[in-house]
């Protein structure tokens, strides 16, 4: 008999579209036991030396087989005190709805030679893949383990990454391993904390779960922070001077330099400066071809914050609908930090893939026959997975709505990545009118190339500007003051806010979306939908219980030399810095443990000592201000 | 020993700063036996390195010259709205700077700190905040002093090094030549004024102290008008 190897995939879709590609579409399905969703499907395939002809069963899991708690004494919210959680010992265990697929996983282990891997391949995915692994040496010992590494259900893809398997990384897993547990002492001993401190300030606090993450906070954080600079801002008037030439029956506009200045006597003496003189000088023309740069290969964060401005979707829904795009094998994996294509990557290949567009096949074709130009590459790789990219043609009547837009998209943004630059030619005069210097700018859009295809992004000729000569002097038609404010930012939006977590270091491109989603839900930032169509804004407004929180842990740690509040990011970035370091084997999993909980229960004795600042912030918001 | 007046033409022949006798023949006083005793150059760098820490009114004789010895009293940053400035303040109060979207510590963590307390632990940090909150771009307006007591307003009308909130203190001495002067305020350039440094420890203190205060109470009255 045939030696058998066992797949198991991160979810079953994907072991649907794998097995269905390794088989070449012919392949037995049966149903296991307890669980409606998990297939095992059954077939031949030739894997090559050293295994040969093998017959597979390819299966999956869904997410995550086990969670960490704490040992049932612990599991009271009143059992014990909130800070000896940071001890308290904990246990992981196969989730009770898992139990089915992890009793398969076991049972098609007994008979098989080994165990090929093909969760996701990011962090997580190995820290699934090790669930699986431990479930299948319980069930057989002897078992060889190994993992395909793959970022896209395409069919070739997915065949050479059956035949040339590799390790499952430790490290990554450990790193997995290593912020479950941190999250779960972390969040549950603030979490018990502050519900139980803050329940009895406020009525509608009651029966209320005031939920802690550290990455929610943070996140909030930016929230609040930028609220409370709108509401806080100040206008203030400021000057400045403009000056229009007529000439060749054209307005010419020209800039100040200074822009504008808070001094309204420094302005008008500085106008009285120019007038005095009289006539200006023009002391620079330049004219030189500009361009405007394609955009760089598509990472998740750019994804997001993009999506979210032009598709008006959020980043959460953004990310469920590129799952499924990925799943279904038309883009490749949704979840990467790689901005530059890999040099094997066959791209004109799949440009050509494109063609039967009636929106931009035509624009593909093009690019074959001349104008396809290797993309530019960012500064990004994760070592993983290559920029988001379409990997086959899909007729927009198979899309449901927002997954057309987001291939859509996607493949927009791939062309244009292996499109030329648009290109212009720009003129730019600068005057010297008494002490002062003016300009003033043209721009004409000689080759739109990308711009064709991508849709999303803007570059128009200006009006043109007259002729001038270098050193000619000219009377200007008028010269006048202005007079503006400075007005306050907005209130946040998704993609800023997306900007400021990738920047901070908070959450990674795949948890980003969930831990916006999570401070919507916890009731601490509410969406504020202002104007309408293409002006539409989402703005995150914090509730009362959210500037709360912000407000009272930040005077927790008020005055305390080192210590940092809950509020802010560096606390999380620190500890995202160090799985970094779990995955580069420089440090273990037990170590950053413990210093990541020394740092946050050191915040926690302080929030202990100091509760009555975080009671009086609920109290000022939810009670007096009410 | 170097008289008064030699040291007095020293001080006008390098900084153009005419110096009263009466200033000098104080400083010469009360000056120990051993400076006494320093050869006439260095007795002169520390005579001029007091001019430049004293008060004009004080130290220089009023005679009239084409070049004006003056004292800065107040400067500002006219480039900047006041409200960015507080902002700027207060996050540099909280220990934290922007490096792009990035909100940076400036204040060492607690553990990283072992072995930097003899010194000050805040210069190898690679935000350096800028406390005045000042963008640093300019220009800048100065409220100026001579020695007889009166005071101009002047406008940095192209940029001059030294001329900035980190860089000059209240007190700080400046020679101009050849200033124009427009709507009753002095015009700045490069060319006609000559920085000599120095401070009034006694202006300079309060004035750095209550910087916030005082943006906070202009930003109010513009508000009210």
């Amino acid at each position: 008999m045939a030696r058998k190897i066992l797949c198991v995939a991160e979810k079953p879709a994907i072991a649907r579209a794998v097995a269905t590609h390794m088989s070449g579409g012919s392949f037995q399905t049966h149903a296991i036991r307890g669980n409606q969703y998990v297939k095992n499907y059954e077939f031949e395939f030739n894997f090559g030396a050293p295994w040969g002809n093998c017959s597979v069963t390819m299966t999956s899991v869904i997410g995550h087989l086990t969670g960490l708690d704490f040992e049932r004494q612990y599991k009271g919210w009143l059992s014990c005190p909130p800070g000896s959680l940071f001890e308290a010992p904990v246990k992981e265990e196969v989730d009770k709805d898992k139990l089915p697929i992890a009793e398969n996983i076991r049972n098609q282990a007994r008979y098989s030679k080994a165990l090929f891997i093909w969760t996701d391949c990011d962090r997580e995915g190995e820290h699934i893949g090790s669930e699986v692994r431990n479930q299948a040496k319980t069930g057989n010992s002897r078992i060889e383990v190994r993992r395909a590494r793959f970022s896209n259900t395409e069919r070739a893809h997915v065949l050479q990454a059956a035949r040339e398997p590799v390790e499952l990384d430790e490290f990554q897993a450990n790193a997995v391993a290593a912020r479950i547990e941190l999250d779960l002492r972390i969040g549950a001993a603030f979490t018990r904390l502050q519900t139980l401190q803050l329940q009895a300030v406020a009525e509608i606090l009651k029966e209320k779960v005031i939920s802690y993450g550290s990455c929610q906070f943070p996140t909030l954080g930016f929230v609040v922070d930028r609220y409370l600079r709108v509401q806080n801002f100040k206008p203030e008037t400021f000057w400045g001077i403009k000056v229009m030439l007529q000439r060749e029956g054209k307005k010419v506009n020209f800039l100040w330099k200074r822009v504008h200045l808070f001094d309204r006597a420094a302005v008008i003496m500085m106008l009285e400066r120019c007038l005095l003189a009289k006539k200006a000088k023009v002391t620079r023309v330049n004219q030189k071809p500009k361009s405007k740069w394609r955009p760089l290969p598509l990472t998740t964060v750019d994804l997001q914050m993009m999506g979210s401005r032009f598709l008006r979707l959020d980043s959460q829904t953004i990310m469920k609908v590129a799952e499924a795009l990925y799943t279904k094998g038309f883009i490749s994996y949704p979840r990467t930090e790689t901005d530059q294509f890999d040099k094997a990557i066959d791209l004109k290949k799949l440009v050509e893939k494109q063609y039967p567009d009636n929106r931009w096949g035509q624009y593909a074709r093009e690019l074959i026959d001349g104008k396809f130009r290797t993309p530019r590459s960012g500064s990004h790789n994760d070592k993983a997975h290559p920029p988001i990219h379409p990997v086959s043609w899909v007729n927009p009547s198979q899309l449901n709505e927002n997954e057309k837009k987001v291939y859509e998209f996607v493949t927009r943004r791939f062309l244009a990545c292996c499109s030329d630059d648009a290109k212009g030619k720009g003129t730019e005069i600068e005057i010297l009118y008494g002490e002062e210097m003016f300009h003033a700018n043209g721009l004409i859009v000689l080759e739109k190339n990308y711009l064709d295809v991508y849709v999303y992004d803007k570059w128009e000729s200006s009006q043109q500007l007259p002729n001038f000569e270098k050193d000619e002097m000219f009377e200007p038609t008028e010269a006048n003051i202005s007079e503006g404010k400075t007005t306050a930012p907005g209130y946040l939006t998704e993609p800023e806010l997306i900007g400021l977590m990738d920047a901070n270091g908070i959450g990674t491109d795949a948890t980003m979306a969930e831990h916006i989603a999570k401070i919507k839900e916890r009731e601490y930032v509410v969406v504020n939908k202002r104007g309408s169509g293409r002006s539409k804004i989402e703005e995150l407004i914090p509730t009362r219980l959210g500037i709360a929180l912000v407000e009272g842990y930040d005077n927790v740690v008020a005055g305390l030399p080192n210590s940092i509040s809950l509020s802010k990011p560096f606390l999380r970035k620190e500890m995202e810095l160090r799985m970094l370091e779990i995955c580069a084997g420089s440090k273990t999993r037990q170590e950053v443990v413990q210093q990541s909980l020394d740092m946050y229960r050191e915040v926690f004795i302080h929030t202990q000592r100091r509760i009555a600042m975080l009671k009086t912030a609920c109290r000022k918001y939810l009670v007096e201000q009410a | 020993m170097a008289s008064p007046e030699q040291i007095a033409a020293q001080i006008l022949n390098t900084k153009s700063l005419a110096v009263s006798q009466n200033w000098l023949n104080t400083f010469l006083t009360t000056s120990n036996s051993a400076q006494r005793n320093l050869p006439a150059s260095a007795l002169t760098k520390t005579a001029l390195f007091r001019v430049l820490a004293s008060d004009f009114r004080e130290s220089l004789s009023r005679s009239p010259s084409s070049i004006l010895s003056l004292q800065v009293l107040d400067i500002e940053d006219i480039g900047t709205s006041l409200w960015s400035q507080v902002e700027a303040i207060e996050r540099v109060e909280r220990g934290e700077a922007i490096r792009g979207r990035e909100v940076v510590r400036t204040i060492p963590m607690g553990d990283d700190n072992e072995g930097a307390d003899n010194g000050n632990g805040r210069t190898n940090n690679p935000a350096t905040p800028n406390a005045s909150g000042s963008s640093g771009y300019g220009p800048h307006r100065l409220i100026l002093q001579d020695a007889a007591g009166t005071k101009t307003v002047a406008i940095e009308m192209k940029s001059i090094e030294g001329i900035s909130l980190e860089k000059l203190s209240i007190g700080a001495k400046m020679v101009l030549q050849n200033a124009t002067v427009a709507r009753g305020m002095v015009l700045l350039n490069p060319g006609c004024v000559t920085l000599l440094g120095g401070k009034i420890d006694a202006l300079d203190r309060p004035w750095k102290e209550d910087r916030k205060k005082r943006l906070l109470e202009r930003i109010s009255t513009l508000q009210g008008t």
